[in-house]
């Protein structure tokens, strides 16, 4: 009786994520196939699962002649994500431990220090003005991912992640005189693996998508990221389309406004998707360690 | 307790850094200002010759909107470079920032922040700017920009004026009186329907019933906006609109305004827009999705559009990609009233209040209307790499990257045109400005201080309720009370009358 | 300040307290020096990015201009909040359309990101997991604009494919866009699509590190798969989920105007229910030009947040002390 119930539920089970999952896809095939029509069949018969009128024209304009630069915002991308990451992990982990150590008198305070900038923010202006004035980080590498690398969300669901670790661990590590230094670097980090890898994915993904720092930070091309220049792009086309620019003088190009839109999320989603499943298969090693060790 | 005394002289410490911040900034801004008056004094001297062998060195940054083509950071580095050095001895950087930081975005910290730059701007930006004290009074300087004052018209300045101070310099000078005011048809519809022309809103709407016979897949008119090319139909009027709120009657010479949207000449336009809407000229989802509507012409399934001049030959392009036999025709659906002008200028340059050399900026704008040699090196490039000309001064461009935006230097006194537009195309668009009049508001720039609040929430009042009204799709007998009610309670007669004031006040002294 | 009066601390010791806390203090502070160490990057990135920045607050009470800078701009008081109060009945719409949709969001975000979650605990096959698992997480990286035009394409009036649907089985046409409660279901339903894998990623990487043991001892013990999800799947998930509404309350009042627009590209039929504060500051304030209301009303999101943080933390508090936000 009690396998056959156990049996109807899996199967349930399985049914209800894979048509979740294939309502999640539906979105993607549609801006894979728009990003190959053409702009005027897109325009007037919407979007379909299968190209209208088969094309590459929407790539090639924009490619055009910023091939080179596209790929090197890429490696640019790639570079601040990797870094990013790194940084915004160490310093991410590290202000977690602080907080979910138990028994340590300023935590809520260090809390609450954290919290308190989830909610309030001063505005852009003088966050823009201490950055490049004071902090000098106007076309800087450094100016791509330091303001970024404390997201609060995510180190409270990193102390989330520490908090979970049985604290006896903790204790036992104490009485044989370990410091914080040592707790935190050969116990903790080990054994908040499952933690560790989910923040750094949100972070990698986090890096990779911003495109606002360099839109404040950069005006050197060099240091363009891939969002950047794709938000850089749109922004473009869509003033060229909106039809407030007058062309009389020269050859007029119509840029293609829906599938630019489309193509550009293929250019910038489609990395992430073809290495997510690595991504992936590091997250869920890094479970199955941490898990085995836990 | 320790808790609260760290966070205390947390915030002290924050504070304290930050005023520090805001005193340097303005320190590093004084000087500048000191620069600039002592740049006066030699203003005149230097005006009339712009050879720049007596200036002394300067550095310029030039913001553009868009997406910076190779080409162009070639020649900014080389060609552009060199010419600006040699003519007023400064070394020109173009920086390129996305149009979505246009009129604000990073454009207002730039300013807010102390730097030193200059790029273009519009009426509105301007003034709620300059009351902010970021852009610097160019009135001393316009004497360096004595060959453009030649090229762009008069009025184009007084657009930029507020109390008599010039803030920023008009660039362009192109035809574009009438702007939406006449209905840009597709002609090759129009003949396959039989006709030959449209004079009358009956007339159009006839060319629509037979179209969408032929075509019922095609929609009417690809906008939700069509007070300016009915104003034939709706009153007797030469109606011009200040704003959302506000139009002016340009054939009465008096300073009396009209607060639209209380007018009965909103209720008859409405009422028309509610039967286009009823009638499928205008979309069911044309509520909803505007941008489909722009997509809809764009790729030929509308049958006409709000016209300008410059329209039938640059709109023609986007369409024939998907209509290679699409041809664009204006018309007006009335006669007898003359065109309105607001200047004929494109945009204007300001100067960001922290330059150091503003003089040396206008001293540059100049150069970009200077002559035809600076005008073809702007915004074509150099003959024989980027495009080259044939006898009759056509242009062929053998490379499409953008300079300097074209639409932002097009001049009627310089500028060449491709040679694909028809030569007829070019004598109405050459000749579509005579007898057009210069609206008697161009120049007056309303001071929204005393009414901010008011105006604030009658935004809000119209993009709910106004909005859908004037567009057909509310009923306005049905809709209309309750929409007067939060205009009212939004303040729209106080509105109306500081407005009137202001405007009654500024047009005694144009007198 | 909240922490002081922590409950059970007797009455007669306050006294002594100071001293005895000062003397205390300093020692902690040699004992934890290497925790002060440990949260110092951290320090300094929230005073240099968050708090310095925070001085700007100023602003909200001020006409900043130029020439006089943050500190020498005149007083406004609380006149860049005038606009918003003096219309009370736009802004208590747009406050209840943004607790609302806030609301819904959180309560169906959590609920199908739990059970996915959970559900994904009880699958066995690895490569199904793995390939699900990323597909879920797709919807994340579309940005609103993208998936309004796919909407449009499935609601639209004459060619939706819905009120083709609708036809086809002899029912009448929807007129979805004007139909301001369907369209909360709609973003509600949307929210969900784009951010349940996302959430159901940080509750699957909680289950993925609880002990094996607990769940072979429940089995053993002859435990239904029903029992192992109620007694200790979703016990060992309660903290995260306090965790996480706690830091989704702070931003009750929040709301994401790229949502709005991109879905339901501010038609003013829908308004009354989707005209939450960021998209009424938009339409009145940001199209005016008037930034210096928008950061007013933004000053106010925070607060009102902030209120309902302090609340909320307290409740959690009462129910366990450990899952205290701070």
């Amino acid at each position: 009786m009690q396998t056959t119930e156990n049996k109807g539920l899996v199967i349930f089970f399985y049914v209800c994520i894979a048509v979740f999952s294939v309502i999640c896809l539906v979105p993607f095939v549609l801006a894979v196939s728009g990003s190959l029509s053409t702009e005027s069949r897109i325009a007037a018969e919407g979007y379909s699962f299968w190209p209208r009128g088969f094309t590459f024209e929407t790539y090639q304009f924009l490619f055009g002649s910023k091939a080179e630069q596209i790929l090197r915002a890429y490696a640019m991308s790639l570079f601040v994500t990797v870094l990013g990451t790194l940084t915004a992990v160490l310093v991410t982990t590290a202000y977690a431990y602080v907080i979910s150590v138990k028994g340590f008198r300023l935590k809520n305070f260090f809390a609450f220090f954290a919290y308190f900038t989830m909610l309030f923010s001063g505005g852009t202006l003088p966050w823009y003005l201490l950055s490049t004035k004071y902090y000098h980080l106007g076309d800087t590498l450094l100016g791509l991912f330091i303001p970024y690398v404390l997201s609060v969300f995510l180190m409270f669901l990193m102390a989330n992640y520490f908090r979970s670790i049985p604290h006896e661990i903790v204790e036992s590590a104490q009485i044989d005189g370990a410091g914080h230094l040592r707790i935190f670097f050969s116990i903790m980090i080990p054994l908040g693996r499952v933690g560790l890898v989910t923040i750094s994915l949100f972070y990698a993904l986090q890096f990779w998508n911003d495109f606002y720092l360099p839109l404040m930070l950069v005006t050197d091309q060099e240091l363009y990221t891939i969002q950047y220049l794709m938000y850089n792009m749109m922004a473009n086309i869509q003033f060229l389309a909106s039809g407030n620019a007058a062309q009389v003088g020269g050859a007029i190009i119509a840029p293609p406004l829906e599938t630019a839109k489309m193509a550009m999320t293929c250019l910038t989603v489609l990395p992430i998707a073809i290495l997510y499943p690595f991504l992936q298969g590091f997250f869920v090693k890094g479970i199955i360690v941490g898990s085995v060790k836990g | 307790m320790i808790k609260k005394k760290g966070w205390l002289s947390l915030l002290l410490a924050t504070v304290f850094l930050v005023s520090g911040c805001s005193q340097g900034n303005n320190e590093s801004a004084t000087p500048g200002n000191t620069d600039s008056n002592s740049g006066t004094g030699t203003a005149p001297a230097t005006a009339g010759g712009s050879e720049g062998t007596a200036l002394a060195p300067a550095k310029l940054k030039i913001v553009l909107y868009g997406d910076e083509s190779n080409r162009m950071k070639e020649l900014a580095k080389t060609e552009f470079y060199d010419v600006v050095k040699k003519e007023i001895n400064a070394e020109v950087e173009f920086q390129f920032l996305p149009w979505t930081e246009y009129g604000g975005g990073k454009t207002d910290l730039m300013l807010s922040t102390g730097e030193d730059f200059a790029t273009y701007t519009d009426a509105n930006y301007m003034v709620k700017s300059v009351a902010k004290g970021l852009y610097t009074d160019l009135t001393p300087y316009i004497p360096a920009a004595a060959d453009l004052s030649a090229t762009v018209d008069e009025a184009s300045f007084r657009a930029f004026q507020l109390d008599g101070k010039q803030y920023a310099v008009p660039v362009g000078n192109k035809p574009n009186s009438a702007e939406f005011y006449s209905v840009l048809v597709r002609q090759d519809l129009l003949e396959e329907a039989g006709m030959t022309q449209v004079t009358s809103l009956a007339e159009l709407e006839q060319f629509y019933d037979k179209a969408h016979a032929l075509h019922p897949e095609l929609i009417g008119y690809a906008n939700t906006d069509a007070r300016r090319m009915l104003q034939y139909d709706f009153t007797d009027k030469n109606l011009y609109w200040q704003n959302d709120f506000i139009a002016l009657d340009e054939s009465a010479k008096d300073d009396q305004i009209i607060s639209w949207f209380e007018s009965p000449e909103f209720k008859t336009y409405a009422g028309l827009m509610h039967g286009w809407y009823k009638k499928g000229i205008i979309p069911k989802y044309a509520a909803t999705n505007v941008p489909q509507l722009q997509s809809d012409w764009n790729s030929g399934k509308a049958m006409f559009w709000a016209g300008t001049a410059a329209r039938p030959f640059e709109g023609a392009a986007t369409i024939s990609q998907a209509v290679p036999e699409a041809k664009l025709v204006n018309y007006f659906l009335g006669t007898g009233r003359p065109k309105i002008s607001r200047g004929t200028y494109s945009t204007a340059f300001f100067v960001s209040a922290a330059a150091k050399d503003p003089e040396r900026y206008v001293m540059f704008f100049n150069l970009l209307q200077k002559n035809q040699e600076l005008y073809d090196l702007f915004a074509y490039g150099i003959e024989g790499t980027d495009y080259t000309l044939d006898a009759n001064g056509r242009l062929t461009k053998i490379n499409t990257d953008s300079l300097i935006p074209d639409w932002l230097l097009m001049n009627k006194n310089f500028m060449r045109f491709d040679n694909t537009v028809p030569d007829d195309f070019i004598a109405d668009y050459k000749a579509w400005d005579d007898g057009a009049i210069i609206s008697k508001g161009a120049g007056f720039n309303f001071d929204n201080t005393p009414v901010k609040n008011e105006e604030t929430k009658l935004n809000g009042v119209f993009t709910e309720y106004l909005a859908p009204i004037g567009s057909g799709f509310s009923d306005y007998d049905s809709a209309y009370p309750k929409a007067l009610e939060r205009l009212k309670a939004a303040g729209i007669d106080k509105y109306i009358a500081e407005y009137q004031k202001q405007f009654s006040a500024w047009y005694a002294k144009q007198q | 300040m909240t922490q002081e009066a922590t409950p059970g601390t007797p009455g007669q010791l306050v006294p002594a307290k100071r001293t005895v806390s000062a003397r205390r203090f300093r020692k902690s502070l040699r004992k934890d020096s290497s925790l002060y160490l440990l949260a110092l990057p951290g320090i300094i990135i929230l005073i240099l990015f968050a708090y310095l920045p925070m001085s700007g607050l100023i602003l909200v009470f001020k006409n900043y201009n130029f020439n006089d800078g943050i500190f020498g701009s005149p007083w406004a008081g609380f006149a860049n909040f005038e606009f918003f109060f003096s219309s009370m009945e736009d802004a208590l719409r747009a406050t209840r359309n943004t607790v609302m949709l806030n609301a819904l969001y959180m309560l169906t975000g959590t609920f199908f990101s739990v059970a996915i979650a959970i559900i994904l605990n009880e699958l066995r096959s690895k490569w199904f997991i793995k390939i699900t698992q990323s597909v879920m997480f797709f919807p994340y990286f579309i940005s609103w604009i993208i998936i309004g035009a796919i909407l449009f394409s499935l609601l639209d009036y004459d060619k939706g494919i819905l009120n083709q649907l609708l036809q086809s089985l002899g029912l009448a046409q929807m007129d979805w866009y004007s139909s301001p409660w369907l369209f909360v279901v709609i973003l509600v339903l949307a929210n969900i699509w784009k951010s349940a894998g996302y959430g159901a990623i940080i509750y699957y990487a909680v289950l993925q590190g609880v002990d094996t043991s607990y769940y072979e001892a429940a089995r053993i013990d002859g435990a239904s798969r029903w029992q192992i999800i109620t007694k200790i799947t979703i016990p060992m998930l309660i903290p995260s989920i306090i965790l996480m509404t706690l830091l989704g309350i702070g931003g009750m009042l929040k709301g994401d105007l790229s949502m709005i627009m991109g879905v339901t590209f501010l038609n003013p039929l829908l308004l009354p229910t989707t005209d939450i504060i960021d998209v009424y500051v938009y339409r009145t304030a940001i199209r005016s030009g008037e930034f210096g209301f928008a950061s007013a009303i933004t000053l106010y999101q925070s607060v009102f947040g902030f209120i309902l943080v302090l609340v909320a933390n307290k409740l959690a508090g009462w129910y366990d002390k450990d899952s205290k936000l701070f």
